[in-house]
């Protein structure tokens, strides 16, 4: 079984055996300190990145999606050593021996291999893409690479337990940089830069691309064409279980209008949520309904929190669905984004202030809290003794 | 120096005249020009081709335009301006006297 590593190039998503993405990462790496000093360095990488991604295409159909380790070579032998100075280029007339030597000399030693596998350090950042708040559990759930939704619910633990959890995130919102370049953005998740030095050449090629236009219309088409693939594969980077299901829903004209429907429906279960929380912390009881006589009022709140987010979870992924299934960003897209983001906030904000102004319970809920977190913490120290 | 790095050295000299030959007779992308090229004795590579077009280019010799393919994202396509026309007919011109230097020399 071999590793798969899906890079970019020429703004195409490629998936390549490890060993195969290793030489060419070598390749490149040859080729960019061979050019060092060219004033045309990074039109030439682009120009040999399209080459090398119009090669793969050909390894390619519609059962095979993976570029092998031997077909990688083959490319690359194919594509030559880069001469660096052309004046100076060494014997032009390759014959097979001489293509394949120059390829082999660039098949990655366990020493280039390492280096090619040190990529981009991971680094801490704070990402908004996603995020609930500041995007600080998003941020440290790519850092480790796990799902944001644990990382959010530990921070929840620890506010409730100990009121802690609100702390360090806002000391961490404070501290931890928000990842806004697109490096920032792959360090964060440890993404191999290569692939973003490769989106950064993409687009240095897109621009380029976009002065030999001779007419608007053909610059347009260009345009949209390039933003419709480079999303295609950086979404693919961001890759996430509900956008990869989202991603793959069909559009449905009805989903401009299911979207402020469904940020209705995620309005009140949020709010009917905050309720029985309320009810639970203040009364002990869910709107008069005894818990059960050995369940903690800690523990429902915790089960509450969970049951939320499983209640939650379809509607927010529905509503993912529809924010990608509305296709490309244009005035529309924006204006449905709007009307759903004024439906919700209306709609958590209006029923929070009908809450807190008919509901006395908020206030003792909020009161109970400290001594919540007390009962808690006793509970869990009794737990602890009596293990 | 044997023969062939002999022979290899002209050919060095002589792939930049060739490339302007190529792209006088019509547009072409790269994939036209190694094509044409590896018939000869003057095949070559992408890693030697792409290095030489920007530096021609550089020196205002060619130019290229996107244009779309059939199949898969555009190329470039490149056309001489002006003055690798101009370039192009100096050197046949240049290399017409040189062959018939080559001829006559040392014929009694």
């Amino acid at each position: 079984m071999n590793k798969v590593i899906t890079i970019n190039l020429d703004g195409n998503a490629y998936q390549l055996e490890e060993g195969g993405y290793d030489a060419l990462h070598a390749y490149l790496e040859t080729a960019t300190a061979r050019l060092q000093g060219n004033p045309d360095r990074d039109e030439i990488l682009s120009d040999i990145e399209r080459a090398i991604a119009e090669k793969f295409r050909t390894h390619l159909g519609s059962h095979k999606t993976v570029v092998v380790t031997k077909e990688v070579a083959a490319v690359l032998a194919e594509m030559g050593p880069i001469e660096a100075d052309p004046g100076e280029a060494a014997e032009p007339g390759a014959s097979g021996a001489g293509a394949t030597s120059g390829g082999s000399g660039h098949a990655p030693t366990g020493e280039q291999r390492a280096a090619g596998h040190g990529g981009t350090p991971r680094r801490l950042y704070r990402i908004d893409e996603g995020a609930m708040i500041a995007g600080v559990c998003n941020g440290i759930a790519a850092y480790v690479n796990i799902d944001p939704t644990l990382v959010r619910l530990a921070f929840v633990l620890l506010t409730i337990l100990w009121g802690t959890g609100m702390l360090v995130y806002l000391v961490m919102v404070i501290v931890v940089p928000e990842a806004r370049s697109p490096e920032e953005k792959a360090a964060a998740s440890g993404a191999p830069s290569t692939a973003q030095e490769f989106i950064r050449r993409a687009k240095a090629g897109y621009y380029e691309a976009i002065k030999g236009f001779p007419d608007r219309k053909a610059r347009r088409e260009w345009k949209r064409r390039f933003k419709r693939e480079m999303c295609a594969n950086t979404d693919q980077w961001r890759y996430h279980w509900q956008s990869y299901w989202a991603e793959h829903t069909p559009f449905h004209p009805g989903m401009s209008f299911a979207l402020p429907l469904l940020s209705l429906l995620h309005g009140a279960a949020t709010i009917l949520w905050i309720c029985v929380l309320i009810s639970l912390l203040a009364t002990g009881t869910l709107f008069g309904l005894a818990l059960p006589a050995n369940v903690p009022v800690w523990a429902a709140a915790l089960l509450l929190f969970i049951a939320y987010g499983i209640l939650v979870w379809p509607l927010k992924a529905a509503r993912r669905a529809c924010y990608w299934g509305l296709g490309r960003p244009s005035w529309a897209w924006s204006f449905v984004f709007l009307l759903d983001a004024a439906v919700w906030l209306a709609v958590v904000a209006a029923l929070l202030w009908l809450a807190i102004h008919y509901f006395p319970e908020l206030r003792e809920a909020v009161r109970s809290i400290p001594s919540l977190a007390h009962e808690a913490a006793g509970d869990i120290q009794a737990w602890w003794k009596g293990r | 120096m044997s023969v062939n790095e002999k022979f290899s050295a002209i050919r060095k000299g002589l792939l930049e005249f060739l490339v302007l030959q190529i792209i006088a007779a019509e547009k072409v992308y790269v994939a036209d020009i190694l094509k044409q090229l590896s018939a000869t004795e003057f095949a070559t590579q992408e890693g030697t081709l792409y290095p030489l077009l920007s530096k021609m280019r550089r020196e205002g010799l060619l130019d290229y335009e996107w244009k779309e393919s059939e199949a898969g994202p555009p190329r470039k396509y490149y056309e001489l301006t002006a003055k690798g026309r101009e370039q192009l007919r100096e050197t046949l011109e240049y290399w017409g006297r040189i062959n018939g230097t080559v001829k006559k020399l040392g014929q009694k």
